[in-house]
C-alpha cells in the first residue's frame, strides 16, 4: 500500500482529550471523597452540614460513577476515536467540512449535556437506575450525542481510503450500535407533565417497565454498558496502540477474529449474572451464569494477542513505562475477567453478591485495565498532537508505581472486605441462629476501607502527576521532528 | 529458579496469605467453615484458582517476552504501519474456548432441563436440613435454663441489640432500658393514656385516666418505678386508690390475661412484646413475628433474667 | 467471508447488530409481552407514600441499601420472607440496587418503627453505635414534593391500569383500598392526613410546625414509605 504522508487533524481529538484528563481528575477526585466516607462518615459533611445534602454519600457516588465513565472514559473513547480513526482508514478530518463541523457538534454538545448532567446529579434529580440515572430530557440529548458519533463514524468510513476495517474499527462501530440499543430501551419512560396537563416537575418520568421486568431491562443495559464502555472500546485502543507504540506486528489475526465474534455473541447473554437468586425466572438466571464462564475465552483471546504482540520484546517493557501501562492493562484485563465469571458462578454470586468484593472486581477493571490503557493511549497521543515529547519519563514512571501500588490496595482491600462482610452476614452460631448483626458486619470493614481509601487516594495522585505531565506535554517540552514520531514514543528525562 | 516464577509465586502466597489472616481476624476460618456452609468453601475455593490462574498464565507470557522470539507469516495488509501476522491461534486458548462452547449448549438444552433447577425448591431444603440438625442438637434445651440463656443472649445481640443496645440499657432512652422493669415517666404516661397494645395477653387493654391528681400519679409513678418498697406508704395508698391493685394485684404481681406484671420483669410480659409490640412513652417497638417458637423462649429467658427488679 | 465483512462496513454493522440483537430478543422480548402481575396482597404506592419513594430515589438510598430478600436460610432469618416477583408489581422503577453497605429494606416496616426511623435519620451513629450512615437533617426542614408524585400516579393509573380506587384483595382475606384523589388539591389534603398520623408519633419541632402550616416535610413522606415495605 502507497504511504503518501497525510496531514490528520486532531482538532476534535484535542478537545475531548482535555475534557478525559479534567473529568478523570474531578470523577476520581469524587471517588477517593466517596472512599473516605465509608472509612469516616464525617467525610459526609466535609464542606459542613449545610451542604451535606450535595457532599453526602448517596448524592456523590452517582457522580462519581457517570463522571468516570462517561466524563473520564468515554472522552478518551472520543479522543481516540477522532485519532485513530483517522489513522487506520487513511483519511483526514480536515478534508470534509461537514465531518469536522459534525465533530465539533458532538463535542460541544457533549459538554452541555454534562454540566447539565451534574447540576442535575447534585440536585437529586434522577431515575435510580445505575449508570442510566438520567431523566428524560438528558436522554433525549444523548440520543442526539449519539447519532453525531454514529455520522462521524460511517462518514469517515465513507470517505476512507484503506479498504478493508482494522481491528480497532470493529470494536468502535459495536461499541457505537450496542449502546444506541441498550440506551433506547433501558430509558423508555413516560414523562408525567404533559399527560397530567402540567402537574408536578416538568422534568420526571415513570418507566415503561414494572418490578421485575423493569431489573431485567435495566441489568440487561447495565451489564452490557460495562461491555461496551469499559470494554470493547478499551480493546479497541489496545489493538491500535500497544502495536504502534512496539512497533511490533499483531500477533494474530485469527485469534482477533475468534476473540471478536465470540465477545459479541457471548457478552449479551451474560447479564444474568447481575440477578442472580432474584425473582427472574431460573432459566435467564441459569444463561447469565453459563456464558459468564465461556465468556473467559474470548476476552482472554484479545488480552493474549496483545501479551504474544510483544512476544521477544522485553527490552521494551523494561525501557518503556508507556508500554508497562499496556502490559498491565491487560493483565488487570485477565484478572478481571477471570474474576467476573467466578463471581458469577451461582454459589459464589450468593456469598460476593451485594458485598464490597464486587466493588473491588469492578475497580480491578476500571483502574488497572480501563485507567491503564486510556491514560497510555493519551500519552500516545499527545506528541503527535503536540508535535512535543512527553514532558518527562520519570515522572511517568514513577506515576505508573504509585498507581499500580493503589489499585493493588484497592482490590485486595475489597476482596478481602467482600468475602469477610459475605461470609459474616451468611453465617449462624452454634444454635443455629444468626451469628452476627448486620452492624458487626459494617464496623468489621472499616480498616479495609480505610486501605482502599489510601489506594484510591494513591491512584489519584497519579492521575495529578499524569495531568501535569501532559499539561508540560503540550505547552513546553521539547518540539519534536514527525520522524522521531513512528513508533517509541519521545520522551524527554 | 527463574526471578519471574519466583515472583509469581510469592504474588500468590502473599495475596492468599494476606487473605487467610484477615479472614482469621474476623473470626476464623473454620468458624465460617464449620458450619458445613460449602458456599464459604466455593468461594475461597475460586479466590484461589483467580490469583493463581491469572498470575501463572501471565507469568507464563512474560517469559515468551523475555525469552521468546517473534515469528510468522506477515498479511498483506497494514494499517497505519500496523501489521498482522497469520498465527494461528494458540492451540490450548482454542480447545477450551469451544470446550466452553459445547459445554454451555450442553448445558442449557441437557444439563439444565434434566436437573430442572429450583432456587425456591433449594432454599426449601436447605432450610429444612438446617432446622432438623439444630432441633435434634437442642431436642432438650427447654430444660436447660443455662443454654437457653445463652442461646436468647445470642440473639438478642443480633435481633434486639440494634435498639436496647448490647448492654440493654436502651440506648439513652431510644428504647426501653431491660435492666429495670419500668421507668417513672412510662407509668405516668399509661395512666394518662391508659394502654392497649398487648391485645393478645391482655386482651382488656388498661383505661386512662384511673387517677387523675398530680400528686397522685407522682407517688405512684415513684412506688411503681421503685419497685413496690414497703414503706412508701402514700404511693401504696395511691396504687389502691387508683384501683390499680384490682388488676396488677397488690404489689404489682400481675395477673394473667389482666394486667401484667410491674414488679419485675418476667417471661410472660416478654413474650407479650414480642407479640404484639408495644408503644410507650419512649416509642414503640415492633411485634416480632419472625422468631421461632424456641427462639422466643430463649429471648423470653434472657430477658427476664437482665430485670434487677 | 470475514475478510468480505471486514471490507463492507454496512454489512459489518449489520452482522455485529444482529449477533449482539439476538440474546436481547430471547431474553427481554416475551417479557414486554407480559404485564407485571400483582400477588395477592400487593397494592399501589399512596401519594403520601410514593412521595416517599421519590425522596428516597433523590438521595439515592439505594446505593446502599437493597430491596432484594434472597431466598437463603441466612437471609430469610435476617429480613424475613425471601422476596417474590408479584411483590413488586407496582414498583416503577424496581429499587432492588446492587450493594448492601446498608441492610436490606425490603421488610423494614415489620421491624423499624416511625420514631427509631426519626431518630435514625437524623443521626444514625447515635442510635447504631458504629454506623457509617449519613446524617439526614435536611430531610426534616425540605418540603416534599406532593404534586409529582400525584402526576405520576394519574399517569400509572391512566397507562399501566393500576388499580386505585379499587377494592383488592389481601392475604388474610380483608380487602383494601387505595384511593386517588380527582384533584390534585384532594390529592395534597389526602397526603396531608397521612402525614399526620405518623408525625404523631415523632418530636421534631420542625416537623410539627410544617404539618401544622399544612406542609409535608420529606422525612414523613419517607418514613410513609419506609413503614410500608413489608
Ligand atoms: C382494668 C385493669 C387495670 C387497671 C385498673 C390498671 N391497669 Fe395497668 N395495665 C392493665 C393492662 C391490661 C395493661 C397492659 C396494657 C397494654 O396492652 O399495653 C396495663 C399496663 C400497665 C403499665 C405498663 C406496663 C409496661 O410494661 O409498660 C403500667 C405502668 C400500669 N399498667 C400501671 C397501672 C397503675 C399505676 C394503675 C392504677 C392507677 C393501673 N395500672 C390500673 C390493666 C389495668
Ligand atoms: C426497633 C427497635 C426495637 C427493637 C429491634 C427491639 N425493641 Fe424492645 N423496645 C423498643 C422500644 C422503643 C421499647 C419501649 C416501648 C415503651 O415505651 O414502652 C421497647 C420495649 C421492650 C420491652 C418492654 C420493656 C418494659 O419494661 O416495658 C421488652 C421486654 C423488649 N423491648 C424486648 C425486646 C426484645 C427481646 C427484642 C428483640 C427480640 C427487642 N425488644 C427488640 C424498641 C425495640
Ligand atoms: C453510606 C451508605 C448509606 C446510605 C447512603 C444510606 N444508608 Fe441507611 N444504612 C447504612 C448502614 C451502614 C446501615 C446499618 C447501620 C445502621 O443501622 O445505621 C443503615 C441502616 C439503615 C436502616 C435500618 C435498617 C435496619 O434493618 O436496621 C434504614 C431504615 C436505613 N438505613 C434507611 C436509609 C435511607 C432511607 C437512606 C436514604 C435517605 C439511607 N438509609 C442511606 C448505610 C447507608
Ligand atoms: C468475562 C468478563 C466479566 C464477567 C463475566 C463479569 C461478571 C460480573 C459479575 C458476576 C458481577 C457482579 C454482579 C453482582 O453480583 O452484583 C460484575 C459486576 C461488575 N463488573 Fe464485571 N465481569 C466481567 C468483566 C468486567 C470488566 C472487564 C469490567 C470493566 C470495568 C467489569 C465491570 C463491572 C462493573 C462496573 C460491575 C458492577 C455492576 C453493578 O453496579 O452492580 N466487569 N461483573
Ligand atoms: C481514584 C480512583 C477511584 C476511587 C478511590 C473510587 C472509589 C469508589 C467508591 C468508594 C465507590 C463506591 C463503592 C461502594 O458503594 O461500596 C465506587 C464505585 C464505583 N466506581 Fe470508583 N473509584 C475510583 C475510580 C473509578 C474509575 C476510574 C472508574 C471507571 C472507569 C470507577 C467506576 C466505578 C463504578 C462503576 C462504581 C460502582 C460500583 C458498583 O456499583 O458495584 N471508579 N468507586
Ligand atoms: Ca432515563
Ligand atoms: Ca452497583
Ligand atoms: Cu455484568
Amino acid at each position: 500500500m502507497e504511504n503518501r504522508p497525510l496531514e490528520y487533524d486532531y482538532t476534535v481529538a484535542k478537545l475531548f482529550m482535555y475534557n478525559a484528563i479534567f473529568v478523570g481528575l474531578a470523577g476520581m477526585l469524587a471517588g477517593v471523597v466517596l472512599a473516605w466516607q465509608m472509612a469516616f462518615p464525617q467525610f459526609n459533611y466535609v464542606l459542613g452540614m449545610d451542604l451535606a445534602e450535595y457532599t453526602n454519600f448517596g448524592r456523590l457516588r452517582a457522580i462519581h460513577t457517570d463522571s468516570v465513565i462517561y466524563g473520564f472514559v468515554l472522552s478518551a473513547i472520543w479522543s481516540t476515536w477522532y485519532y485513530v480513526g483517522q489513522r487506520v482508514l487513511k483519511v483526514s478530518m480536515a478534508e470534509s467540512k461537514f465531518l469536522m463541523f459534525i465533530g465539533k457538534a458532538h463535542f460541544w454538545i457533549y459538554i452541555a449535556a454534562s454540566l447539565i448532567i451534574v447540576v442535575s446529579m447534585q440536585l437529586g434529580i434522577t431515575s435510580s437506575k445505575e449508570y442510566s440515572e438520567f431523566e428524560w430530557p438528558i436522554d433525549a440529548g444523548i440520543v442526539i450525542l449519539w447519532v453525531l458519533w454514529g455520522i462521524s463514524i460511517f462518514g469517515l468510513i465513507g470517505i476512507r481510503r484503506e479498504k478493508a476495517l482494522y481491528i480497532s474499527i470493529w470494536y468502535y462501530i459495536a461499541t457505537f450500535l450496542a449502546v444506541a440499543m441498550l440506551h433506547i430501551f433501558n430509558n423508555a419512560e413516560i414523562p408525567t407533565y404533559f399527560l397530567t396537563g402540567g402537574i408536578g416537575n416538568w422534568y420526571h418520568s415513570v418507566s415503561m417497565y414494572a418490578g421485575t421486568n423493569d431489573a431485567l431491562v435495566q441489568w440487561w443495559f447495565g451489564h452490557n454498558a460495562v461491555a461496551f464502555v469499559l470494554t470493547t472500546p478499551i480493546v479497541a485502543m489496545s489493538y491500535y496502540f500497544l502495536p504502534k507504540e512496539s512497533g511490533q506486528a499483531v500477533y494474530s489475526y485469527k485469534l482477533s477474529l475468534l476473540a471478536f465474534w465470540g465477545l459479541m455473541f457471548v457478552y449479551l447473554w451474560a447479564g444474568g449474572h447481575h440477578l442472580l437468586f432474584s425473582t427472574v425466572p431460573d432459566w435467564m438466571q441459569t444463561m447469565g451464569s453459563v456464558f459468564s464462564v465461556v465468556l473467559i475465552l474470548p476476552s482472554w483471546g484479545s488480552a493474549i494477542n496483545m501479551m504474544l504482540t510483544m512476544k521477544g520484546e522485553w527490552q521494551q517493557v523494561a525501557s518503556s513505562p508507556l508500554i508497562k501501562f499496556m502490559v498491565m492493562a491487560s493483565t488487570f484485563y485477565m484478572f478481571s475477567t477471570l474474576e467476573g465469571p467466578i463471581q458469577a458462578i451461582k454459589s459464589v454470586n450468593a456469598l460476593a453478591h451485594f458485598t464490597d468484593w464486587i466493588v473491588g472486581h469492578v475497580h480491578d477493571g476500571a483502574l488497572g485495565w480501563v485507567g491503564f490503557m486510556v491514560i497510555a493511549a493519551l500519552y500516545h497521543m499527545a506528541p503527535r498532537m503536540f508535535k512535543r515529547e512527553i514532558y518527562s519519563k520519570s515522572l511517568m514512571t514513577t506515576q505508573f508505581w504509585i498507581q499500580t501500588l493503589g489499585v493493588i490496595l484497592y482490590f485486595t482491600s475489597m476482596w478481602i472486605a467482600g468475602i469477610t462482610q459475605g461470609m459474616m452476614w451468611r453465617a449462624h452460631d452454634e444454635f443455629g441462629n444468626l451469628a452476627y448483626s448486620f452492624i458487626d458486619t459494617v464496623t468489621v470493614l472499616h480498616p479495609y476501607y480505610t486501605i482502599r481509601a489510601i489506594g484510591g487516594t494513591l491512584y489519584l495522585v497519579g492521575m495529578a502527576m499524569f495531568a501535569y505531565n501532559m499539561y508540560k506535554t503540550m505547552t513546553s517540552s521539547r518540539v519534536v521532528e514527525e520522524s522521531e514520531l513512528q513508533n517509541a514514543t519521545p520522551m524527554g528525562a | 529458579m527463574n526471578k519471574t516464577i519466583l515472583a509469581a509465586i510469592l504474588v500468590t502466597v502473599a495475596m492468599l496469605g494476606f487473605t487467610y489472616a484477615s479472614i482469621e481476624m474476623a473470626g476464623g476460618l473454620d468458624k465460617f467453615l464449620s458450619g458445613g456452609d460449602w458456599v464459604n468453601m466455593l468461594a475461597i475455593l475460586g479466590a484461589v484458582v483467580l490469583v493463581a490462574a491469572t498470575t501463572f498464565v501471565v507469568t507464563k507470557y512474560i517469559r515468551q517476552m523475555q525469552n521468546d522470539t517473534v515469528g510468522g507469516k506477515l498479511a498483506d495488509e497494514n494499517w497505519d504501519g500496523i501489521g498482522e501476522y497469520k498465527n494461528e491461534a494458540p492451540f490450548g486458548w482454542a480447545l477450551i474456548y469451544f470446550g466452553t462452547i459445547i459445554w454451555a449448549i450442553w448445558y442449557f438444552l441437557a444439563g439444565y432441563p434434566v436437573n430442572s433447577y429450583s432456587q425456591i425448591g433449594e432454599y426449601n431444603e436447605d432450610t429444612q436440613v438446617h432446622d432438623k440438625k439444630f432441633e435434634a442438637e437442642f431436642a432438650g434445651i427447654l430444660k436447660d435454663p443455662e443454654k437457653l440463656n445463652e442461646m436468647g443472649e445470642s440473639i438478642f445481640i443480633v435481633q434486639c441489640a440494634p435498639c436496647h443496645g448490647l448492654t440493654a440499657d436502651g440506648m439513652g432512652g431510644k428504647a426501653a432500658d431491660l435492666h429495670t422493669r419500668i421507668s417513672e415517666a412510662s407509668v405516668k404516661h399509661v395512666i394518662n393514656n391508659g394502654a392497649n397494645y398487648l391485645k393478645t395477653s391482655f386482651p382488656g387493654g388498661m383505661p386512662p385516666m384511673l387517677l387523675q391528681d398530680p400528686a397522685q400519679i407522682d407517688a405512684v409513678a415513684k412506688y411503681v418505678a421503685n419497685g413496690f418498697k414497703a414503706d412508701d406508704v402514700a404511693g401504696k395508698e395511691a396504687f389502691t386508690a387508683g384501683t390499680c391493685n384490682t388488676c396488677h394485684g397488690e404489689n404489682g404481681e400481675g395477673m394473667p390475661m389482666v394486667a401484667p406484671k410491674l414488679n419485675a420483669m418476667d417471661a410472660d410480659m416478654v413474650a407479650a412484646v414480642l407479640k404484639d409490640g408495644k408503644k410507650g412513652a419512649i416509642g414503640t417497638m415492633p411485634a416480632f413475628t419472625n422468631l421461632t417458637e424456641v427462639q422466643h423462649k430463649a429471648v423470653d429467658a434472657y430477658v427476664a433474667s437482665l430485670s434487677k427488679k | 467471508m470475514f475478510h468480505w465483512l471486514e471490507k463492507r462496513p454496512f454489512f459489518f454493522a449489520v452482522a455485529v447488530f444482529v449477533v449482539i440483537a439476538f440474546a436481547g430478543l430471547i431474553e427481554i422480548l416475551p417479557n414486554f409481552a407480559q404485564a407485571s402481575r400483582p400477588i395477592i396482597g400487593a397494592k399501589p404506592y399512596s401519594t403520601l407514600e410514593l412521595t416517599g419513594r421519590l425522596v428516597y430515589i433523590k438521595n439515592n438510598c439505594n446505593a446502599c441499601h437493597s430491596q432484594l430478600i434472597r431466598p437463603f436460610k441466612s437471609e430469610t432469618d435476617r429480613y424475613g420472607h425471601y422476596s417474590m416477583s408479584g411483590e413488586y408489581a407496582y414498583d416503577r422503577p424496581f429499587l432492588w440496587g446492587s450493594k448492601r453497605t446498608g441492610p436490606d429494606l425490603m421488610r423494614v416496616g415489620n421491624y423499624r418503627t416511625t420514631d427509631w426511623h426519626e431518630n435514625h435519620m437524623m443521626n444514625p451513629p447515635e442510635v447504631v453505635p458504629g454506623s457509617i450512615m449519613p446524617q439526614y437533617p435536611w430531610l426534616f426542614k425540605n418540603v416534599a414534593d406532593l404534586d409529582t408524585a400525584y402526576a405520576e400516579q394519574l399517569v400509572i393509573q391512566k397507562v399501566f391500569a393500576v388499580p386505585y380506587n379499587t377494592e383488592l384483595p389481601t392475604a388474610d382475606g380483608s380487602k383494601v383500598t387505595v384511593k386517588l384523589a380527582d384533584t390534585l388539591e384532594g390529592a395534597r389534603a389526602e397526603a396531608l392526613e397521612d402525614a399526620k398520623v405518623v408525625a404523631a408519633d415523632m418530636k421534631n419541632q420542625d416537623v410539627k410546625d410544617a404539618i401544622a402550616a399544612g406542609n409535608v416535610p420529606e422525612i414523613v413522606a419517607l418514613i410513609a414509605y419506609l413503614n410500608r415495605l413489608k
